[in-house]
């Protein structure tokens, strides 16, 4: 007994030590996690032109009324949804073929996934330019027996951009729902068969329902894959496209003149955008998995 | 019926992976001719290699991205081997915290993150506002969810805490336990969240582009400058990328793989 | 016609025979039992009757109609699976209405015939849990009621118990049954457990190896098993070479093989009267095995033969090990094989 509270003594005293190997953990996530992002919200107050101003908002003001910012927001926001969900339609169209499918194709396919999913940015760019692009072997060989669509298709406008966004979305989104797949059990489509229900019946009554939390996560993840998205569209289009990360990036950095402070309040303006996609995403979550409650 | 949804999805596997190897498959033949302007590309030639491996600016931005790769994995590494032992076997109340602490940089990412630290450091001229001091802490904390996940989920399977006890009765200190016990058993998970941090570094534009002076190019950086001279140069530098990223995927999956293997082998004992 | 019937069924899945030309009859209302030790085939036979696998070769027919190529959703059959089976994602009322909900049939008449169905397997008060709030057993019921309600021709039951534990199994082996005599259905049921099969079978057909080794009531199965594998698969037959049996207790069984069951050889200190059709034959204890209500001694005799014998327990043991015992059985309860 004695014995025992003199260890626990010893140990409770020798804990505090440990907390010194927490802090190079601290020192690290504070300064370059919480101190920046601290730091950009406060100067997202400030005005470029009048330094001695703190608290304003018309950096935000400007952003929401200016055409150029509302452009941004608007162009970002369109290519970010509509490759989130072509993406998410051909994830679960090609996590059901692998789920189906087994043997040589399926592991084919998977490792296909796996070695495109680092695939994106500035080669993917300038892999579509050498195939697409103005001078592209596909352009030229279009223009060689007269393919219409492929003639006219110009890779450097928010089609193209759409497209490349779309073929990153594609492993990443796949490989996420796979697993998810493979939680469906045959037990469950077979039961369904014998209750008299069509395939048709248990991926609209079984299936998606089971798969709906899997799916929506997966969309959060990829709308801020699309929404963050700078180096394809940069190496594109250079900043010559209005797009949120590629306004952010010309406000502190660049050639033209740079405007830190109204980047910082554009940068909070995306970081909101966030926040409420994981917010409707929680939402969701909590109303499609009730029954996964214990 | 069965047999016609095995159809169709040999189908849709088939579009998606034609889809997804067009842009690759074309690039790397692009990068092997002299001329492809008919359906048949001609001349073959290894001239585009045998100029960027000549080129010292390309050899000089293969170290860079080793370094500024390998510096950031290491540091994050022990700092949160460290940070997760003290937490989960003194503070289990600081476990929350640190988890959120650790999966933020997932909603940040590049971008704001790259401009946020500019923005608290660029002005000053202490060594916290080298530019390469800005990247390294920069890399760390894009890294640090995947770090961190790898981690802990090798952590929970192990059962740390009985795997500690057992050491310190046999007389070790935990923290002498934790580095000669648990980080060796958990070093396959440590190996594959790291390489995943190097297969995202290594494809990092936008945080190296804004933090980073002139003389510091990685791969990509020397990529986008190589695209705007000659594309031919480029495609060449485009295949060495593309190699290197498949290369890290490779090992990550043949690491997985032979970890689930180990596992069901000892599960069957 | 019997209500179901298969005929020269064959399977194989790539080159591996799984079921080789099964013939067998099923009597409407009845439970028949498919029992086997595990890849023996029962489990597809089953499966091919749900139409959840294709036969290879052979016909199935189920009152009075061929199904062989019928779709599952067409046969009129209800499942219970090992388990897992129930959708998570719906409550036990919405599982168990689902069949009802595809064939649409009005609100009320559904609503009507769940609760009822529920009563019966006697989880009403769970109506609106999921099934990750219940415990396995729960779940299997809910998944016989699911399988019951839309009245089917047949009940399939795929080994449903074998994920539970045996306390709660052998409550479920008993309501199972009641259910089944109470609703009058016809039910095969597919286990592993030779205890499970005697307890709830009106016949049983023992499988091995793609075939059917022996069919019968439990009694005669467990009575007179009709192969070496029977008898090795039921209950827990001494099997000793007929010559060795002969030679210690002077008899003349015919065959390869003698089985006999522990229970039928009684034990005594002295020799009992000898009596025509009665073997006898004295030996040594060599060991004892409790099993509460039995002990079962194992008994040595000359030429190497060694036989169990079951003695009922009341309050203390009769022999020790090494007492000298004289056995005796019935000649006509001895097999020969």
């Amino acid at each position: 007994m004695e014995h025992k509270k003199m260890k626990l003594m010893t140990s409770r005293n020798t804990r505090y030590y440990y907390l010194l190997a927490l802090l190079p953990f601290v020192f690290l996530v504070v300064m370059y996690e919480l101190l920046p992002l601290i730091m950009l919200v406060v100067d997202s107050f400030g005005l470029d032109k009048k330094p001695d101003v703190r608290f304003s908002l018309e950096n935000y003001q400007k952003i929401f009324t200016t055409l150029s910012y509302q452009r941004a927001i608007e162009n970002s926001l369109k290519i970010t949804l509509i490759s989130t969900v072509v993406g998410i339609v051909i994830a679960f169209l090609g996590a059901r073929a692998a789920y189906t499918s087994r043997g040589k194709f399926r592991s084919v396919f998977l490792t296909v996934l796996n070695m495109t999913s680092n695939f994106a940015g500035v080669p993917l760019a300038f892999a579509y330019m050498i195939i697409l692009g103005n001078a592209g072997v596909v352009k030229q060989i279009a223009n060689m027996y007269g393919i219409g669509f492929l003639q006219n298709f110009d890779l450097y406008t928010s089609k193209g951009l759409t497209m490349m966004y779309i073929y990153f979305q594609i492993p990443l989104s796949t490989l996420l729902l796979i697993p998810a797949f493979n939680g469906i059990r045959q037990e469950w489509n077979e039961a369904n068969m014998l209750l008299g229900g069509t395939n048709a019946h248990f991926w609209l009554h079984v299936g998606i329902p089971v798969l709906l939390p899997s799916l929506f996560s997966t969309l959060s993840v990829l709308f801020a894959n699309a929404l963050c998205a700078y180096a394809t569209a940069y190496a594109l289009l250079m900043n010559n496209f209005s797009l949120l990360p590629v306004n952010i990036s010309a406000s502190f950095v660049g050639d033209i003149k740079t405007k830190p402070k109204l980047g910082a309040a554009l940068s909070v303006v995306m970081m909101l955008i966030m926040c409420v996609v994981i917010l409707i995403n929680n939402f969701i979550t909590k109303k499609t998995t009730k029954w996964e409650s214990r | 019926m069965r047999k016609g949804s095995k159809v169709s999805s040999n189908i849709i596997m088939t579009l998606v992976i034609v889809w997804l190897l067009i842009p690759l498959l074309a690039t790397i033949i692009y990068s092997l001719f002299e001329d492809w302007t008919g359906i048949i590309p001609r001349g073959f030639t290894l001239a585009n290699y045998q100029k960027i491996f000549t080129d010292t600016a390309f050899l000089t931005s293969m170290y860079q991205t080793l370094l500024v790769c390998v510096i950031p994995i290491v540091i994050t590494i022990l700092v949160v081997l460290l940070g997760l032992f003290v937490v989960t076997v003194y503070f289990p109340k600081l476990e929350k915290y640190m988890q959120i602490l650790c999966m933020i940089p997932y909603t940040i990412q590049g971008v704001i993150l790259s401009v946020s630290i500019l923005i608290l450091y660029a002005k000053g001229n202490t060594l916290l506002s080298g530019r390469m001091t800005m990247l390294i802490g920069a890399y760390c904390i894009i890294i640090l969810p995947h770090i961190y996940n790898g981690i802990r989920n090798g952590m929970r399977a192990i059962n740390m805490n009985m795997l500690l006890e057992a050491a310190e009765m046999l007389g070790e200190s935990k923290l002498k336990a934790f580095f000669k016990v648990i980080v060796p058993n958990i070093l396959t998970g440590i190996t594959v969240s790291s390489l995943l941090a190097v297969g995202l570094l290594f494809g990092d534009y936008v945080i190296i582009r804004n933090l980073s002076s002139s003389n510091v190019n990685n791969m990509q950086k020397f990529l986008y400058q190589a695209m705007k001279r000659s594309s031919a140069e480029a495609s060449a530098v485009f295949v060495v990328i593309m190699l290197i990223t498949f290369a890290i995927t490779a090992i990550v999956l043949t690491l997985q793989s032979r970890s689930t293997l180990e596992k069901i082998r000892n599960g069957g004992k | 016609m019997a209500y179901i019937r298969f005929e020269k069924i064959n399977k194989l899945f790539g080159t591996n025979h799984v079921l080789k030309d099964i013939d067998l009859d099923v009597e409407k209302g009845q439970l028949v039992t498919l029992l086997g030790p595990s890849g023996c085939g029962k489990s597809t036979l089953l499966r091919c009757l749900a139409g959840l696998e294709q036969v290879t070769d052979g016909h199935i027919y189920l009152d009075g109609q061929e199904i062989t190529d019928v779709v599952p959703r067409r046969r009129g059959i209800g499942m219970v699976f090992q388990q897992y089976s129930l959708f998570p994602n719906m409550n036990v009322r919405d599982n168990v209405a689902y069949g009802l909900k595809l064939k649409k049939l009005p609100k009320a008449e559904i609503n009507q015939k769940v609760e009822q169905m529920l009563d019966i397997v006697g989880l009403s008060e769970k109506i609106s849990q999921y099934p990750a709030q219940l415990s396995g057993g729960q779940q299997q019921r809910v998944a016989l009621a699911r399988a019951m309600v839309t009245a089917p021709k047949v009940l399939l039951l795929d080994e449903p118990l074998s994920a539970i534990d045996a306390l709660l199994r052998k409550n479920l082996q008993i309501e199972i049954r009641r259910i089944q005599q109470q609703l009058g259905i016809t039910t095969i049921f597919v286990t592993h457990d030779q205890d499970e099969a005697m307890v709830m079978s009106d016949m049983i057909h023992l499988f091995h190896d793609g075939k059917i080794e022996q069919s019968g009531t439990p009694e005669q199965i467990y009575t007179r098993p009709a192969t070496k594998f029977a008898a090795t698969f039921i209950g827990n037959y001494n099997l000793p070479a007929a010559a060795d049996f002969n030679r210690a207790f002077h008899a003349d069984i015919p065959g390869q093989d003698v089985a006999v069951r522990p229970e039928i050889i009684t034990l005594g200190k002295q020799a009992p009267q000898a009596a025509d059709g009665l073997l006898i034959a004295e030996g040594k204890i060599t060991s004892h095995i409790s099993h509460g209500n039995l002990i079962r001694f194992a008994v040595g005799f000359d030429g190497g033969l060694t036989l169990n014998a079951d003695v009922v327990y009341e309050n203390k043991l009769d022999f020790g090990e090494g007492d000298r015992v004289f056995a005796a059985m019935k000649k006509d309860l001895v097999i020969g094989l």
